[in-house]
C-alpha cells in the first residue's frame, strides 16, 4: 500500500504518543507554554511558536544581510495562508508542526523541544529532517522550507540585499 | 453573436442553463476546441475554474502561484516527490508557461500509429493542424539579443562540448524581457489562447463561465448530458454555489489531471481512466559563475540542448533527455540551494550569478489519477530505475554544460546536495538515488490518463476522443496522447485539439 500525505501524518503522530509514552501532561510541560499572539486566525499560539522558530533558523537576523524572518513575521503570512485552505490540509499542517514541535524528543530521544533548541542546532535539526531516511520527515522539511523561502524572498525589503528587483512594467 | 466572458464569483450564475457543448477548461485545448465548435454554429459554453488575470493584474509576484496555479501551486503527488503544476486561470496553462513552442516530432506521431494504432494521426494528416497551431501562436525565433545571459551560458556551453542544441521557438511578441512568464505576462506579449483563441471563440459566439468548477458528469450516455458545476469565491478558495449545464455533448479539456479527476468522479470510463499517468519531471540544476548572469531578467528559457534527445525512439516517440535554461524567482532558487540558516543567506548575496536549468526526461505512463473520498484528485507516481538512471546522466551533462562554460561550482539541489566544480567530480552524482522528497522535481507537461486507443482495451477515448462507455463525452487535451508528445505541451495540445474538434463539428 502505497502511503498518502494524510495517512502518513496520522502514522507519524501515532509514533509520538507511543514513543514518548509521558502522556499528554509530560509532552506538554516538555514544550512549555507558549506566549499569547493575537490576531491568529488559524495557528494555536504554541504552532505560531514552532513556526516562528522554523523562519528564524532558516532566515536569522543579520550575516549576509541584516533582514531576517522575525522582521517580516513569515509565521503570521503562513497563518493567513491556512485560513483559506480546506479542513484537510489545515489539519494537516498543523500536525506536521506538532510532529516538528516534538521531533527532538521522538526522534532523537533529546529532553528539549524544537522551539526550545538554540539558532543553530534548529537549523542542524531540520537539516537532518531533509535528508532523513523516514518519508515523513523530509516531506514536513520540504513543505516547510518550500513555503518559507517563497514568502520570504517574495518581500521586496529583501531585494535590494540580494541584487534582485522587478523590472518596470513599461505604460 | 458575440460569447460573454461570466464571472461566477460575482453571483450571477444562471441557477441552470443548456447548451450544445459544454466545455470543461479553457486553456490550450478547451479554448481551440471551444473556438472551432463555435464557429461551426455550435451553442458552446465553456466552464473555468479560475479567474480572469491580465495585465496589471498579473504582478510578476511569486504570490501569483496562489492564484493562477492549481490548488495554489502546491499541488503535488501524494509522496511529494514531484510537484504538479497545472494552470487554474482563464487561458490555461498558456497563460501561466515559458512559451516554448515545440509541435509534435514526426516520430511520435508514428510511434502513436504503429504501437497504438492511431492510423489516422499521420504525419502528413496532423502537420496542416501543427502549422496551423504555430499560425496561432506567431510562432517566432528570439532575435540575438533576447537571449540573455542564462541562456546563453548553456549555448556556450554546448558549443564548447559541440553538442547538439537550438533557440526553440517561442510564442511572444514585442516582449519587453520582463522574465516572469511563469507568473502570466503583464504586458500581455503572449499569443497564448488567453490571447488568440478565447477573443475568436468570443467572437463566434462561445460563452465562457469563471470560477466555476465542474464537480459531476451525468448521463454520459443519454442524449442529454448533465454537468454539475460549483461556483466559486473571488478567490477561488471556497464554493459558494451551484449550477446545472444541460449539455448534448461534452468536452473535457482540464488537464491531464482534472479530465480523469472528473470522469472518475462521475463514475464514467473504463479501467484505462486516471491510469498512464505521464508527468515528465524535470529537474533543477544551478551553476554559480564569476560574472552576473541575472537569469531573472529577460525569456527564462530560449535555448535547450537536445544532444541526448530522441524523436523518434520506436518504443516511445520522443525520448532520452533535454536540458534547457531557466530563470528561477529568488524564493525558488533559495528553497533549492544546498544551504540554510545564515550560510543560506550568504549564498543568495550572489543570487544574481546563478544561472539555472531544468533537466527534461521524457517518461512513461507511471502515474496514475485517482480520487479520494471527497473527490479530489490524488497523484501517484513511482520512477523506474531507468528514468533515475536518465536522471543521473542528465545531471552529469548539465555539470559538463556549466563547467564547460566557466562556472565555478554546479549545484545539485538533492537533500544531500551534490556540488561539483570539476569534472572529475562527476561521480558523485551516481551516488543519487532520487528517493520521494529529496530532489525537487516539477511537472509541467501532464499527459496520458485518458489515452486514445483503437479499443476499450488499449486506452480510455477512441481516436476521436470519445470517451469509451459513452455517447458524446469527448476529451480534447493531452489526457488523450499516449506518450509525450513533445518536450512542451502547448502546440500539441493545441495541435490535437483542432485536428479532433473539426471531425467532431463535422
Amino acid at each position: 500500500m502505497r502511503l498518502s500525505r494524510r495517512r502518513i501524518l496520522h502514522v507519524s503522530l501515532g509514533a509520538v504518543t507511543l514513543v514518548v509514552g509521558g502522556g499528554a501532561g509530560g509532552l506538554l510541560a516538555l514544550r512549555g507554554c507558549a506566549p499569547h499572539v493575537d490576531g491568529l486566525l488559524c495557528l494555536s499560539d504554541q504552532e505560531y511558536r514552532t513556526l516562528g522558530a522554523v523562519a528564524t533558523a532558516l532566515f536569522p537576523e543579520g550575516g549576509a544581510f541584516p533582514i531576517g524572518a522575525a522582521q517580516l513575521d513569515l509565521a503570521r503570512v503562513f497563518d493567513g495562508f491556512l485560513a483559506d485552505e480546506d479542513d484537510d490540509r489545515r489539519g494537516d499542517l498543523k500536525k506536521a508542526l506538532l510532529l516538528l514541535e516534538y521531533g527532538p524528543v521522538v526522534y532523537e530521544r533529546r529532553g528539549v523541544t524544537f522551539s526550545h533548541l538554540s539558532a543553530e542546532d534548529r537549523v542542524a535539526h531540520f537539516e537532518r529532517w531533509q535528508t532523513s531516511d523516514d518519508l515523513t520527515r523530509r516531506q514536513v522539511a520540504l513543505a516547510l522550507r518550500r513555503f518559507l523561502s517563497v514568502v520570504f524572498y517574495d518581500r521586496p525589503e529583501v531585494w535590494p540585499h540580494i541584487g534582485y528587483a522587478l523590472l518596470p512594467v513599461p505604460a | 453573436m458575440t460569447g460573454a466572458i461570466v464571472d461566477l464569483s460575482e453571483g450571477n450564475a444562471p441557477g441552470e442553463t443548456s447548451v450544445d457543448v459544454c466545455v470543461i477548461g479553457s486553456g490550450s485545448g478547451g479554448a481551440t476546441a471551444a473556438w472551432e465548435l463555435a464557429r461551426a454554429g455550435r451553442d458552446v459554453l465553456v466552464l473555468e475554474e479560475g479567474g480572469d488575470f491580465r495585465g496589471g493584474a498579473l504582478t510578476m509576484r511569486d504570490g501569483m502561484y496562489d492564484q493562477l496555479y492549481m490548488e495554489r501551486g502546491g499541488r503535488s503527488t501524494v509522496d511529494m516527490a514531484i510537484s504538479v503544476m497545472q494552470g487554474r486561470v482563464l487561458g490555461g496553462g498558456g497563460v501561466i508557461n515559458a512559451c516554448d513552442v515545440v509541435p509534435i516530432p514526426d516520430g511520435v506521431l508514428r510511434c502513436w500509429q504503429k504501437k497504438y494504432g492511431l492510423s489516422e494521426m499521420s504525419p502528413e494528416a496532423i502537420s496542416p493542424f501543427s502549422r496551423r497551431a504555430l499560425e496561432d501562436l506567431s510562432a517566432n525565433t528570439p532575435r540575438p539579443d533576447q537571449i540573455n545571459v542564462n541562456n546563453a551560458l548553456l549555448r556556450a556551453g554546448a558549443e564548447a562540448l559541440g553538442w547538439r542544441g537550438e533557440v526553440m521557438l517561442h510564442n511572444r511578441q514585442a516582449c519587453q524581457g520582463l522574465g516572469k512568464c511563469l507568473v502570466g505576462c503583464p504586458v500581455e506579449a503572449k499569443r497564448n489562447p488567453r490571447m488568440v483563441a478565447i477573443p475568436a471563440a468570443l467572437e463566434a459566439g462561445a460563452r465562457f463561465f469563471t470560477r466555476a468548477r465542474a464537480v459531476r458528469i451525468d448521463g454520459a450516455t443519454a442524449e442529454q448530458k448533465t454537468v454539475h458545476v460549483r461556483t466559486l469565491d473571488a478567490r477561488g478558495y471556497h464554493e459558494t454555489g451551484e449550477l446545472t449545464v444541460r449539455a448534448r455533448t461534452v468536452v473535457l479539456a482540464a488537464n491531464a489531471v482534472a479530465s480523469a479527476q472528473l470522469l472518475l468522479r462521475s463514475g464514467i470510463g473504463n479501467e484505462h481512466v486516471g491510469r498512464h499517468l505521464i508527468l515528465q519531471p524535470q529537474l533543477p540544476v544551478t551553476a554559480l559563475f564569476d560574472r552576473e548572469v541575472r537569469s531573472f531578467h529577460g525569456i527564462p528559457q530560449a535555448y535547450a540542448v537536445t544532444e541526448f534527445e530522441r524523436l523518434d525512439d520506436e518504443e516511445h516517440g520522443f525520448w532520452g533527455f533535454r536540458v534547457e535554461a531557466v530563470g528561477g524567482t529568488p524564493g525558488i532558487v533559495a528553497s533549492v540551494l544546498p544551504r540554510l540558516g545564515a550560510e543560506g543567506k550568504t549564498l543568495m548575496r550572489g543570487y544574481p550569478h546563478f544561472a539555472a536549468s531544468l533537466l527534461l526526461v521524457p517518461d512513461t505512463g507511471n502515474g496514475r489519477v485517482t480520487v479520494d473520498g471527497r473527490g479530489r484528485a490524488r497523484i501517484e507516481y513511482s520512477m523506474p530505475d531507468e528514468q533515475k538512471q536518465r536522471y543521473r546522466d542528465a545531471v552529469k551533462a548539465a555539470a559538463r554544460l556549466y563547467l564547460a562554460a566557466g562556472a565555478t561550482r554546479v549545484m545539485v539541489p538533492t537533500a544531500r546536495p551534490v556540488v561539483i566544480t570539476t569534472e572529475a567530480e562527476l561521480s558523485a552524482v551516481d551516488a543519487l538515488g532520487f528517493e520521494p522528497a529529496t530532489a525537487p522535481f516539477i511537472s509541467a507537461h501532464q499527459q496520458g490518463t485518458v489515452r486514445f486507443a483503437t479499443s476499450p482495451a488499449g486506452g480510455g477515448a477512441d481516436p476521436s476522443g470519445q470517451v469509451y462507455g459513452t455517447r458524446g463525452v469527448y476529451v480534447l487535451d493531452s489526457s488523450g496522447f499516449p506518450t509525450s508528445a513533445s518536450s512542451h505541451t502547448m502546440t500539441p495540445i493545441i495541435t490535437i485539439a483542432r485536428y479532433l474538434a473539426q471531425r467532431l463539428a463535422a
